[in-house]
């Protein structure tokens, strides 16, 4: 618990919180936009569209401010080099940890304020039918463990190079594969960790091309998909923490 | 002196892997993007324009302008590890020269990335074995691009002299990137630095006219450039960057 107290210490007057305030200002402001002129059937069908176009969102947003957050709690040492000292302090494994956790903190207080937002939106503005619970619930649960992979991949890039660059633009690339991933067939997002907001999404579109009208409906989730995310997150674990704890500073 | 400067710029950057983040980032919406196209082409039944917005629209409008803040952060990096802002702001160099040889060396990298855009397209649009020439509008999206990708470097370019951190002006250029999806909607397209891009590259609307008249992007471009290159200069003379 010291070790996490230090970490926020050390994000304090860094801007940290001001970025995630932007990124969910942005979100609200874009949810706003799209909403606010919701009527008629788009409003009865308000819940599909909040489920299908958040993780299109996230799929944009995320994962590159998740990169600039991983490598704002990790550059602070490289830059200091301060990690052959700490090192003498603490072990290893404790600060990744400590860093981890700090960074899972605040992407998960990004996804339930973005939930929170979302529900807000439909109470507000009467979306039809009635608040379907398992949905938004296994929607919070999925975006929090997408989120937590790619920031534990993000975590591992960021201490591994200390030039930032590297983790930054694969963060990029990746999440430009991910976002065309989403439409492309479902197989190709899995074999991308970027790709899981598309795999996650427990609604699918319809489009008719000659009456050029949309329709949602819910799809069951994707159990090989949820599998393959724990799979990719134990690895990434695994090598990642180990190789921190091996590395020479 | 500033050839000088863009010289020394270039030292540099010399065995840096950095360009190969403008290597890779068009290559991945031309192999997907086709792909996709190819899946819904008969959706998608404009041809080669069809084409041109799978491979330009997310790139334009979220990723190129991130990228040219990675590699403006890194432009600056040098100057910002190790108090080098002490030997920068030492030399025998006027000030603007500083500034004006980075935003050259951003450039340069912004015209091989819409060379390679523009090859990529061709090539996929071949292989797709697409009806017809290659658009003569072609060199015309392209050469707009870079002109509004050159907006993106300095307006970066004066966030990374600004912020020290590596990360945090790339994080802004995201942001900046999505909040011109909303400029463009509002109809502000040609106010709003990060939007110019996918403006002059038409990323959108390739086979229609551009949302505003070359000569209003070309302005506002110009007056972009010199406002970022006064904002740099003056922070560089009046602030304390010397002894970061």
């Amino acid at each position: 618990m010291k070790v996490l107290a230090m970490e926020f210490q050390k994000i304090k007057r860094k801007g940290i919180f001001t970025t995630v305030a932007v990124l969910l200002g942005v979100q609200c402001l874009w949810g706003l936009y799209s909403f606010g002129n919701m009527n008629g059937e788009k409003l009865a069908q308000g819940w599909y569209q909040c489920l299908y176009h958040f993780p299109i969102l996230n799929a944009i947003m995320m994962p590159i401010i998740i990169a600039v957050l991983a490598s704002r709690l990790c550059d602070v040492e490289q830059k200091g080099q301060t990690f052959k000292l700490l090192e003498t302090i603490i072990p290893a494994e404790t600060l990744f940890h400590a860093k981890y956790l700090c960074g899972v903190i605040q992407v998960v207080a990004i996804t339930v304020f973005q939930v929170l937002m979302i529900l807000s939106f439909g109470v507000i503005k009467g979306f039809g039918g009635p608040i379907p619970w398992d949905k938004i619930l296994f929607y919070l649960i999925s975006t929090i463990g997408v989120h937590v992979t790619i920031l534990l991949l993000q975590q591992v890039l960021s201490l591994h190079f200390s030039n930032q660059m590297v983790p930054l633009t694969l963060g990029l690339l990746g999440s430009l594969a991910g976002l065309f991933s989403m439409f492309l067939p479902k197989g190709i997002g899995k074999l991308l960790i970027w790709g899981y907001y598309g795999v996650m999404m427990r609604v699918g579109l319809n489009w008719d091309e000659s009456t050029r009208i949309s329709d949602f409906y819910y799809v069951p989730i994707d159990w090989l998909g949820v599998f393959l995310l724990v799979g990719m997150f134990l690895a990434i674990y695994i090598y990642g923490s180990r190789s921190f704890a091996r590395k020479e500073w | 002196m500033l050839l000088k400067t863009i010289r020394a710029e270039q030292m540099k950057l010399k065995r840096s892997p950095v360009w190969l983040a403008f290597f890779f980032l068009p290559i991945l919406p031309a192999i997907m993007g086709t792909f996709n196209y190819v899946q819904n082409i008969n959706i998608l039944d404009n041809y080669w324009y069809s084409l041109w917005t799978q491979h330009t629209l997310f790139t334009c409008y979220f990723f190129l302008p991130p990228t040219i803040g990675v590699y403006c952060s890194y432009l600056c990096r040098l100057e910002h590890t190790n108090h080098n802002w002490n030997s920068v702001m030492t030399l025998p160099v006027p000030i603007p020269y500083i500034y004006l040889s980075k935003l050259f060396t951003a450039s340069v990298m912004v015209i091989a990335t819409q060379v390679w855009v523009g090859i990529l397209f061709i090539i996929c649009g071949k292989l797709s074995n697409l009806p017809g020439p290659v658009p003569p509008e072609l060199f015309e999206w392209l050469a707009y691009g870079m002109v509004g990708g050159i907006v993106i470097c300095g307006v970066q370019l004066c966030l990374s002299l600004m912020i020290r951190s590596f990360a945090v002006p790339v994080g802004i250029a995201m942001i900046g990137g999505i909040g011109g999806v909303a400029a463009l909607s509002k109809g502000a397209g040609a106010f709003y630095p990060y939007t110019l891009m996918s403006i002059g590259m038409r990323a959108n609307s390739p086979g229609g006219p551009m949302i505003c008249t070359p000569g209003q992007l070309l302005l506002s471009s110009a007056v972009f450039l010199v406002a970022f290159t006064g904002i740099a200069v003056l922070w560089l003379r009046n602030k304390d960057v010397m002894a970061s």
